[in-house]
Parts: C-alpha cells; structure tokens; sequence
C-alpha cells in the first residue's frame, strides 16, 4: 500500500496503489455524488454528456428516426418544425430532401468518436512522456518538454495543412493531427505532477525498497495522476471536439456520403438563404454537446483543486 | 534585458528551424511535390519526369540543404499550380489576414477588458453570471458556424453589411466577430478571476476601506497587476487565430487571406504552396510568443528572466 498525503480530493483515493480497499472508494462516490447535488452545472453537463453519447451509440436503432441517406428531391429544402414543416421532418431537410434530424444523430457518431480516440491516444502517449520526463529526468527530460515546447509552436491546423496536403484527407489523419496538438498538454500537466510526487514518503519507501522505475512510474506514480487526468481529458475533449468539426467542415476528414456535423454546414453552406436550418442545427449539435463537456469540465475542476486547477480551462494557449 | 532578448530570439529560431524541418520531413521524406502534383493514375515513367523538373530527383540531403539555404533568403520554392513564386503568393495575402487578426483582436480586448471588468465588479450578482453565461457560450460554439450565423442575421436577414469578401472596413466587422467572441468570451474569465483575486489582497482592501469606490480601486489599481496576464492571454490568442480560426474563418467568409490560399493550394495539389503557408504562419506564432514576453517584460518588471 502507498500513503498519500492529501486525504480531500479524488488524487487520494485512486492513489492508493495496490488495490485500494473498497470503503476509501465508496467515500469518493458519495463525496462527488454530493458535490454533484450542490451544483447546477455539474448535473446539465453530465446529462448533456451521456444524452449524446446514448445518441451516438444507440442512433440507428431509435424509433421514428429515418435513414439518414435516404434522398427525396420532392421533398428538398423543407423548413423545420414551427417554419411550416411537418413532423415528417422535424428539424427539415437538406439540399437533397435528407432528414436532418437522422443525419445529426449519424454524424453524432462519427464526431464524437474521432474526438474521443483523439484525446484517448493524446492522454496515453502524453502521460507516458509526462511520467517519464518527470520522473527519469535528465537528458530525456529535456528532450521531452523541447518537443513539447516546439509543439506548442506548432498547433494542430498546420500540422492538418500539410498532413492532409502530402497524404489527402481521411478519418485516420484528423485523428492523428488532433492527438499530436494536444500530448503536450498531458506531457506538461503530469510532469509538473510527478515533480512534486517524487520527493514525497511514498515514493522514497518504494525506491529503497527496490522497486524499479517502471513499477514506480506505474503503480505509484500514475495513480495519483489519474484524477487531474481525467479532468484534463474531458476538458480537452471539448477542444478535440470543435477542431473535429472545423477539419470535417475543411473537408479534411470523412468523406460524403458519411455524415458529421462540421461536414453538415459545409454542405450546406451554399443553401443558407433558402435554408437556414442545415447549418444552424448542426452548428447547434456542435455547441451543445461542446457546452456539455465544458460544463462537465467545470464541475470537475471545482471538485479538484479549485485554485490550482481553475487556470487550465480558459488560459491554455494553442489549438 | 539584451542578453535576455538575445537568447529568446536565438530560441525562437530554433523553434522555427525545427518546426520548418519537420515541415520539409513530411512533404520531402514521407512523399514529394511531383507525388502530390499528379493523379494516382499517373505512370512511374511520368512521376519521375516531374521530379527530375523539380529537381526532387537529386539527393535528400542536397534538397534539404536547398530548402534550409532557399528559407534563410525567404525562398520558399515555385508554386506549380500558379508558376510564381511561392512566398510571393503568400506575402501578398498576408496583409488580408493580418488585417483579419488586428479586427479579431480589437474584438476581443474591447469586449473582454469591460466585461471582466464588470464581472468582478458585481461578483456572484448577475452581470458576472451573464459574463459567465457568454463566456461558456462562446467558447463552446465553433467559430465557423458563429460566421454563419452572422452572416445569416446580419446579411441574409437584415442586410446591414455584405455577405462575403473583402471591401473596406465594413466587411471586416462580422469576420473580426465570429474570430473575437471566444477568444473575448476566455479572456473576460481570466480578467474577472484576476481582479477578484487581487480585490483579496491587502493593498486593495486599503484602497476600498480608505473610501475609494469598488469600480475606481478596480480599473486604477487592481487591473494594472492583472494587465500583464492580459497581455500574455491575448497573445495566446493571437496564436490561436494565426493557426486555427483564420484559415476556417477565410473560408467562411471567402476572405483572401493566407489560410485560404492553403485551402486552394491543397485543393490544386500543390504542396510547395501549401508548405510555404505553413511556413509562414508558424513563423508568426514564433514571432508573436517572442513579441508578447518583451511586451510582458516591459508591463511587469517583476516578470522573471527566463
């Protein structure tokens, strides 16, 4: 077991290394469950969250709901709802006679998974350099927070220009531009982490009692990352999620006839005289299921360390 | 403060040679500009004819040299869609964008300074939940169909300004808007958490208890400590729009700047182009990082020699 000298936040709890007992676990349920009563925005970003992602997942299988490449030219450009459309189409119709309700839910898919597999991979990787430029140190330490520090230099739409002009669009590369212009973000915050871990009782204890560093790094050390991480994850969801939708509305990414939403207002782009609606509901898909993560973001923060932490969200420079 | 400065330049040329190296790994190593140029139908035969004209045919080490010698005179190779020279197409268009960036700015610091302003001013009453509200509004929408909706409003519906391109003053304003907001919608957080926190400290609850107003002790005393991480903030942002919201926002609204030369160029194959683009704006990233720690030297003397 290790001890851990900050007995308020989750960092505690999930940093017990070696299987923690279950009660310690249980109290870290009950304390963000009660967090969680207290705050407004906590509860609207969690129910924005898991709506889309229920969306996305169960999508093709909703009742009502119809086939989202289904053409009808007859009936083209039908206003929603209210602007004298019919419940046929409730949010109206494409250039093509689509339901762009149908196509909002198909493209939920593709955005949101190309977002998450983005941030998933930019976690992995970074945490690991974080873990290893802070905790081995020296020359690797060094080259590891310079490639950061040039990264920086080097966000992601560039990267995306002359990824997708020497290789051509695709899914793949969106995920990949989006994964490299944002490791460094984990690289910085675990490193930061490990640097002030390092020196503390738990750490020494392990190291004389012979453990290698590999099991340091990953049994002691990462644990106690997990929390911030977590936090970092969801907060740069919400970038991966608008840079997703600006590489699929440059036509970087998937390709018609699939669908996603930053794809939906360049499509639709051209009709936003006859047909406003294309471009306003998917720009609005976007907004909410970003405001979602944001507010899930914010409420997290608060939950860890409120000064500390509450820099991250608004003042992060890059893509 | 010489010495520093010379150091953060000689820094921030490395930035740019790696970064520009890294470019010329992708385009070069991975692929080549004939590669790009043809269609993939093209036979081998015709493949290495274009690179014998390009003179990809030659060594890597050879071209690299060439690249590395070409950009330390500003030669950025020949566009072969348009048969100039590249860094000419791009110098002409940057004065586009970096009038897109200015208005973008102008945007975001008029609107963030009062409202965070205001926030702090009225904290936890509702003109700082309404500052609050615009902010994650902001942040969350993506700036492209914040264009849209601008446009939609303002010249589709209302028809106060025109709908696309570049004429005067008058068409910068929904551009500058759609870039502004999110960046403002940030910094307004950042300013309202800076002079709360300032508010706390001894100095201003002198100001406040020897009678000073709450809104002079504010813009007179608390703002000038928040102001050099406003400086820092809005510089960040200014990268931000260098590389991400001026290429979508150029599209949006056909504006004809250097991100939508990219745009075309990727579209036309043409790699040498697109490279130059690139080349480009990351040495603007470079330049405005370098720009806003002197600015931030100059503010807060206490900003420490890194």
């Amino acid at each position: 077991m290790t001890m851990v000298e900050n007995p308020t936040g989750p960092a505690a709890a999930a940093g017990s290394g070696d299987g923690a007992p279950s009660s310690e676990g249980s109290t870290v349920m009950a304390d963000l469950r009660s967090h969680l009563r207290k705050s407004k925005a906590g509860i609207a970003g969690i129910v924005i969250c898991s709506l889309f992602a229920l969306v996305a997942i169960v999508g093709p299988w909703l009742p009502f709901i119809k086939d989202p490449a289904q053409q009808s030219l007859r009936d083209k450009l039908t206003p929603p709802v209210g602007w004298g459309g019919t419940w046929a189409h409730p949010l109206g119709t494409d250039q093509l006679g689509r339901d762009i309700l149908a196509r909002l839910i198909d493209g939920a898919r593709i955005s949101l998974l190309v977002s998450v597999a983005a941030v998933v991979i930019a976690a992995v990787l970074g945490t690991a350099l974080g873990l290893i430029a802070g905790y081995i140190g020296g020359r690797l330490d060094t080259l590891i927070i310079s490639a950061a520090d040039v990264q920086m230099a080097f966000p992601g739409v560039l990267a995306g220009l002359i990824l997708v002009a020497a290789f051509g669009p695709s899914v793949w590369l969106v995920i990949i531009v989006i994964a490299i212009s944002s490791w460094m973000v984990f690289t910085r915050v675990g490193r930061g982490l490990v640097f002030t871990l390092k020196t503390s009782l738990f750490v020494e204890a392990s190291e004389l009692a012979g453990a290698t560093s590999r099991r340091i790094m990953w049994r002691h050390l990462l644990p106690n990352l997990v929390s911030s991480l977590i936090t970092l994850s969801v907060l740069e969801l919400a970038a991966a999620i608008l840079s997703e939708s600006a590489f699929a509305f440059l036509g970087f990414g998937v390709q018609p006839p699939r669908s996603s939403w930053g794809l939906m207002i360049q499509q639709g782009r051209n009709y936003i005289t006859d047909g406003w609606w294309i471009v306003t509901f998917a720009g609005m898909a976007i907004a909410i299921v970003v405001l979602g993560v944001n507010l899930l973001s914010l409420w997290l923060q608060s939950f860890n360390d409120v000064a500390e932490r509450e820099q991250i969200i608004l003042d992060r420079p890059g893509g | 403060m010489l010495r520093w400065l010379a150091r953060r330049i000689i820094a921030a040329a490395l930035v740019v040679f790696v970064v520009t190296s890294l470019v010329f790994l992708v385009t070069h190593v991975f692929t080549d500009p004939a590669t790009v140029s043809l269609p993939l139908e093209a036979t081998e035969e015709h493949r290495a004819n274009r690179r014998a004209v390009l003179g990809l045919d030659r060594p890597l080490s050879v071209q690299y040299w060439d690249f590395v010698s070409g950009l330390v005179v500003g030669d950025l190779g020949e566009s072969f869609w348009q048969s100039q020279p590249a860094n000419k197409l791009v110098l002409e268009r940057l004065p586009a964008t970096l009038k897109l960036v200015a208005g973008a700015t102008a945007v975001t610091v008029l609107l963030a300074a009062p409202m965070g302003m205001l926030a702090a001013w009225w904290e936890r009453r509702f003109p700082d939940h309404a500052v609050l509200g615009f902010s994650m509004a902001s942040i969350s929408a993506p700036p492209f169909w914040i264009g849209y909706l601008l446009i939609i409003v303002f010249a589709v519906q209302l028809g106060w300004v025109p709908t696309f391109g570049s004429q005067g003053f008058v068409s910068l304003i929904l551009p500058s808007f759609a870039i502004g907001l999110a960046s403002a919608g940030r910094l307004a957080q950042m300013t309202r958490r800076g002079i709360v926190e300032e508010l706390r400290k001894p100095y201003a609850v002198t100001a406040l208890s020897r009678g000073f107003s709450r809104s002079y002790t504010i813009v007179h005393h608390t703002f000038r400590n928040v102001a050099s991480g406003f400086v820092t903030m809005t510089g960040w942002e200014l990268t931000r729009m260098f590389t991400g919201y001026t290429v979508v926002i150029e599209v949006v609204f056909a504006w004809p700047g250097v991100g939508r030369l990219a745009i075309h160029a990727i579209e036309n194959r043409d790699l040498i182009l697109v490279q130059a683009a690139v080349v480009v704006l990351a040495t603007l990233v470079v330049v405005t990082n370098l720009l806003v720690d002197v600015a931030r030297r100059l503010i807060d003397p206490r900003v420490e020699l890194g």
